[in-house]
């Protein structure tokens, strides 16, 4: 890029400019020197003289922290103008988007979005339109947020709003009413939606090939507000609105909603990686804003706290359970309460059961803990990145190193984790029902892997029951429930698999379940079979349930010596697969990957069926949870944390797909050294 | 007694004080080096770009200016001593000799320490700055401001230059500059700057065949970039 005056040239007297900033719409930009040592930016004007001139110089006087300040006007021995401006050092807002492809982190927005409204209120509370508001029009120095450009700014009274006509600004976040002429202060609203949007999920709303086509979506087409968290979906509309009387009307209404959004949503702010600020600028800042959002979430709880009913008091024990109870204790708990389902009301445990509490708590610590502390700390980052994030934690500053790690453990989806507080407030939203691309290789791997585990976790499902009830006494009988169980999770985790990410019809996916189901009950018929447990008293049906004679039509369920017949496996394991979303327990997007509230639904489950069929009950019961238990267990899931999706690429798509991505950071050399 | 020699009583004493503080501290023992202002220094003015502080050598020292001079050669407008630390480059190796608190990534040393690319190093609990060693290719290194701390003198980075310095379009150089279309290097030969890069250069307007002379103020052109090398004496606080 040539710029027009080269360095040590003195085109304005007593100012020598240094080197050529950037060459903007207007005109170019120099870093120059007074002749005392003062620093300023130069501003040559080449286009739109007349609006440049007519702007600056009514707000040459203006006086606000978070406005760039501009100094004076002169004109050089050529006569062109000159603006002399404050020069702001530190990164703008575009290098700083630049810097977060998949959206920035929530407490940097926050920042960004204070000095943006504090700036602009000033403005707009002098009748003063910025107009051109955009990325790359907003810096950050010494940890102040700085709006540039003000010299677009337009003087607007009530009468005048729609006088002038001229089309400016850049196209992006270009309001729909510019087309018509219309620069009232709605207009800047609109372009802060757009820079909020863009910030948040690291894209602007409206793209396209040319500068005509994004200003025909500007008008009539409508954001795709799905790529947000839900709870900040209502406050881009409200600001993105096309109609500027029904758009938010002031700048602060439109930050006091996003803040409000942000405290609903619940992003933990006060998590280390939350408190990361990339820009080596805004660490400072990261505590001021903490006390307001911490100050929030305060009054939230407060809120519940005060309210004494029984649902306010059952979700504090729940929050009280997520957020607070460490997750070895909440296994061992989880472990106690199955085994003690499994026990059905027998009280007291066995050294058998202790022991085998004590390997689960220590396979829990072994593997999964590991996998936890290696996702929270940079990987190959030893001792002494460690006593950084220590030494920070212990002094209270918000001075976290950006950490880009790949997803661990048995994370189905190739995610990439940034301890970032926009990717937990993000993630807090994605579930299962979350669309998503997978790519064909990570969907395969993620089966594989998932089907691998699941002989682990039927070997220690069935040792549990094994060894904690009286219902499988013989290896034998051992053997049978094992291979049906692994069996059945398998049946259930592969269509799972398939369909993790898509959309599709829940009714449809239940009857195709139960058609699986209905295979998994002959299967077992037939091992029951082979297996000679015609004397078992693990299959003696306890009674007939709704059937009389164990006849349904002209089907036998039952057979004449009292055991299941094929029908009847078949029966219970369709309408088991039927009345439950399995696929919801095995998708990489489920809430946890063990969640007891679901193993004990399963099990309700399976003692509802074996009430109604004439099945084995404590088999059927036991049979679901086991199941439950197992695809839970071994299917591929990933941490909240590390949800880390960003839209997919290619205009047009009839739905809004999200895509896994990498960090760039990952890719790049200190990240690799660290 | 003329006023210059004074003045060079009034720094050797200076010296002795601050080694003898640092004495106290327990922080160094006598035989680490305590530079002063033993490196050149220029700042590079890049157009589109920013502005650079070079210093060449491989003893750096850390401090705060005096009202009239810069003895440190990487002077920070902060509430440090005139000699802080000094880094130094042995061999392939960065260390730095603290002087007074200093803190390397979360570790407070207290004597010679390594210094690791990625390190962020914390002076006077205040001042934070990162090393990093971008390029395999060259062992020089570049400091970032990590806090508000500052050369009088706005700069976006230091480079302490030991052999060359990178000036290219990848993030692995040591200057970044993402729109050039081809890596430029600076390099020290026979006690003098030079540059070289594959793209068609000119040195104050004249072209370069293989290697040019960088003397202070060249202005070095390409067909897409821009930039002034300017040497800086160390009585104007940098």
């Amino acid at each position: 890029m040539k710029f027009t005056f080269a360095p040590e040239s003195k085109p304005l007297d007593g100012y020598t400019i240094k080197r050529a900033i950037h060459r903007g719409g207007f005109g170019e930009v120099y870093y120059a020197l007074s002749d005392a040592g003062k620093e300023v930016a130069l501003k040559l004007l080449h286009n739109n003289l007349e609006v440049e001139l007519r702007g600056v110089s009514q707000c040459l006087n203006l006086k606000h922290p978070n406005l760039v300040t501009i100094f004076d006007m002169k004109q050089d021995s050529e006569k062109d103008h000159w603006i002399v401006m404050e020069y702001v050092g530190g990164k703008g807002l575009h290098e700083v988007m630049h810097d977060h492809p998949a959206g920035m982190p929530i407490k940097d927005i926050l920042f960004w979005m204070s000095g943006i409204t504090a700036g602009l209120s000033f403005l707009h509370d002098r009748g003063i339109v910025h107009r051109d508001l955009k990325p790359a029009n907003i810096f950050c120095d010494a940890d102040i947020v700085k709006i540039g450009d003000v010299g677009l700014s337009k003087y607007i009274s009530e009468s005048r709003r729609s006088a002038q006509t001229q089309s400016v600004g850049t196209v992006y976040y270009m309001a729909p009413e510019v087309a018509r002429g219309r620069y009232g202060r709605e207009l800047d609203i609109y372009s802060t939606g757009i820079i909020l949007y863009e910030m948040l999920t690291g894209r602007v709303p409206f793209e396209g090939e040319t500068t005509a086509e994004i200003l025909m979506k500007h008008l009539t087409a409508e954001p795709d507000l799905s790529v947000l968290p839900e709870k900040f979906r209502p406050v881009l509309a409200a600001a993105l609105e096309k109609d500027p009387d029904r758009r938010i009307s002031e700048i602060e209404e439109l930050e006091r909603r996003f803040r409000m959004a942000v405290e609903e949503s619940g992003v933990v702010t006060d998590r280390p990686g939350a408190a990361q600020a990339t820009s080596r600028n805004r660490k400072q800042a990261v505590p001021e804003l903490a006390p307001t959002l911490i100050k929030g979430v305060n009054t939230a709880a407060a809120a519940q706290n005060s309210d004494g009913s029984l649902g306010e008091t059952f979700r504090s024990i729940v929050q009280f359970w997520h957020h607070r109870v460490p997750t070895p204790v909440k296994w061992v708990v989880y472990a106690f309460v199955l085994l003690g389902s499994l026990k059905r009301g027998i009280i007291g445990f066995s050294w058998a059961e202790i022991g085998l509490l004590v390997v689960i708590y220590a396979v829990y610590r072994k593997f999964f803990s590991k996998a936890v502390e290696s996702s929270s700390l940079p990987q190959g980052l030893a001792g002494s990145g460690k006593a950084t994030v220590q030494a920070g934690l212990a002094k209270g500053e918000a001075t976290w190193p950006v950490t880009a790690l790949p997803a661990a453990g048995l994370g189905a989806i190739q995610t990439v984790a940034v301890a970032s507080p926009v990717a937990v407030a993000a993630s807090q939203n994605y579930s299962p029902a979350t669309l998503r691309q997978i790519p064909s290789g990570q969907r395969a791997i993620d089966m594989t892997t998932s089907l691998s585990v699941s002989l682990a976790a039927v070997g220690l499902v069935t040792t549990a029951v094994h060894l904690a009830t009286p219902l499988l006494p013989r290896v034998v009988d051992v053997a049978f429930f094992g291979t049906v169980t692994l069996l059945a999770a398998a049946s259930l985790i592969i269509p799972a698999k398939f369909w993790e990410g898509h959309a599709s019809d829940h009714l449809l996916r239940r009857l195709i379940q139960g058609a699986v189901g209905l295979g998994v009950g002959a299967v077992a018929w037939a091992l029951q079979q082979f297996l000679m447990l015609g004397n078992s008293q693990l299959l003696h049906a306890e009674g007939p349930g709704m059937f009389n004679g164990g006849q349904l039509g002209r089907i036998s369920v039952i057979s004449s010596d009292g055991l299941p017949t094929m029908a009847g496996f078949m029966m219970f394991f369709g309408l088991l697969f039927v009345a439950r979303r399995w696929w919801w327990q095995a998708d990489s997007f489920r809430k946890a990957r063990f969640r007891i509230s679901s193993t004990l639904v399963s099990l309700l489950v399976g003692f509802i069926l074996t009430a109604i069929l004439p099945f084995p009950n404590n088999l059927g019961a036991v049979w679901a949870l086991a199941i439950s238990a197992v695809v839970q267990l071994s299917a591929g899931w990933t941490p909240q944390e590390e949800r880390w999706l960003a839209p997919a690429p290619g205009p047009g798509k009839a739905v809004p797909l999200l895509t896994p991505v990498r960090h760039p950071a990952v890719g790049s050399p200190v990240a690799q050294k660290l | 007694m003329s006023l210059a020699e004074l003045s060079r009583w009034k720094h050797r004493l200076l010296r002795q004080v601050d080694l003898a503080g640092s004495g106290t501290h327990g922080l160094v023992s006598r035989d680490i080096p305590v530079a002063g202002n033993s490196s050149e220094r220029y700042i590079i003015w890049i157009d589109g770009v920013g502005a650079w502080q070079l210093c060449v050598g491989s003893e750096f020292l850390i401090g705060a200016p005096t009202r009239e001079d810069s003895v440190a050669d990487i002077c920070l407008m902060a509430h440090l001593s005139r000699r802080h630390a000094t880094l130094q480059r042995i061999g392939e190796d960065w260390f730095i000799h603290p002087y007074h608190p200093t803190v390397v990534s979360g570790r407070t040393v207290t004597g010679a320490a390594s210094l690791r690319t990625g390190d962020s190093i914390c002076l006077a609990e205040r001042v934070r700055l990162g090393f990093r060693i971008p390029s395999v290719l060259s062992g020089s290194a570049v400091i970032d401001f990590e806090s508000h701390h500052r050369p009088a003198q706005t700069v976006d980075g230091i480079i302490l230059m030991t052999d060359s310095v990178l000036l290219g379009p990848r993030k692995d150089h040591h200057i970044y500059c993402p729109d050039w279309p081809e890596l430029v290097v600076i390099y020290r030969q026979d006690g003098q700057m030079r540059c070289r890069s594959k793209a068609a250069l000119t040195v104050n307007g004249e072209r370069v065949r293989d290697s040019a002379i960088l003397s202070d103020g060249a202005i070095v052109s390409g067909e897409e970039f821009r930039f002034r090398i300017e040497k800086q004496s160390s009585n104007i606080p940098v």
